[in-house]
């Protein structure tokens, strides 16, 4: 079973899950399957899947550790604005034309900019993790995370007692991310 | 057939407790529920700690290695508990629908 985990490590180094959570989950899961072999437990039992880089895909994803596709590059998105505007311009001259034919006033209105949607991030719930599991987690979602130390009584070390923005709050890939965290 | 509700049962059983994960897997197997065919619960915890459901720590187990323990966090609880109104409503709801198939085999 080590070369299942193995091959999962590898998985998780390719996808960019950093090492010490690849050490953790590797870690968790071959401790599980030799108690569940002592059990006469199968290991298909715990793994339900026999493809273990798929296992490892999942499971890395859905604990929000795989960095979501990047959005499309900057250069495609101006080429992607720039023929809207040419398709607006030669609309308006149709019009303008139009209307300048029929001798009518003409009025026109000028959009606003684009609702920015692309490279946005779901704030996670960092309350009650540690630190380094929180820095970890922001980092790979794309937040830069900034710690403040706070005492709180009875002491919580190391562990995210407050944060902001809330969770589920959507923020631009990039946006700074307060954790308050626990002094020793 | 648990997809769904398989993570209400792992809330379930690190409500009062903590567990590991391959302790949760027994939990549910005393309980009577098999996780065959169901795929692995480790997705599922990772999802369950991500959305900060699940609170982890790390300690030693009897005399094995330190593990990595899990267990319901306040909001975790707060989650179970809309999840078993909802669980209890759609049970009522698709008992009623299949008493009525069992009425006309039977």
């Amino acid at each position: 079973m080590t070369a299942y985990v193995e091959e999962c490590r590898q998985e998780w180094k390719r996808l960019g899950v950093p090492d010490l959570l690849a050490d953790e989950m590797a870690t968790e899961l071959e401790s599980d399957l030799a108690e569940a072999q002592a059990d006469g437990v199968s290991a298909n039992e715990i793994l339900g899947e026999s493809d273990p880089r798929r296992f490892a895909a999942t499971w890395a994803s859905e604990r929000g550790l795989v960095a979501e596709p990047a959005p499309p590059s900057r250069k495609r998105r101006r080429w992607i604005w720039v023929a809207v505007g040419l398709a607006l311009a030669l609309v308006f001259v149709v019009v303008l034309g139009f209307f300048a034919a029929t001798k009518a006033s003409v009025h026109t209105h000028i959009s606003g900019p684009p609702p920015q949607t692309v490279g946005l991030a779901a704030i996670p719930d960092f309350v009650g993790m540690k630190a380094s599991q929180a820095l970890a987690l922001a980092a790979n979602i794309g937040l830069r995370p900034e710690v403040r130390q706070v005492t709180r009584r009875p002491p919580t070390p190391g562990i995210v007692v407050a944060q902001t923005p809330a969770a589920a709050t959507r923020l631009p890939r990039g946006s700074t991310v307060l954790l308050r965290v626990g002094r020793r | 057939m648990l997809r769904g509700v398989l993570d209400l049962c792992l809330l379930a059983v690190v409500f009062d407790e903590p567990a590991y994960g391959y302790e949760m897997t027994r939990r549910l197997r005393e309980r009577g529920l098999s996780t065959v065919g169901e795929g692995s619960i480790y997705p599922l915890l990772g999802r369950l700690e991500r959305e900060g459901l699940v609170a982890t720590h790390r300690a030693a187990s009897d005399g094995g290695p330190p593990r990595k323990y899990y267990r319901a966090s306040p909001s975790g609880r707060r989650a179970l508990a809309e999840g078993v109104r909802a669980w209890r409503a759609v049970r009522g709801e698709v008992d009623s629908v299949l008493a009525t198939i069992e009425a006309e085999v039977a």
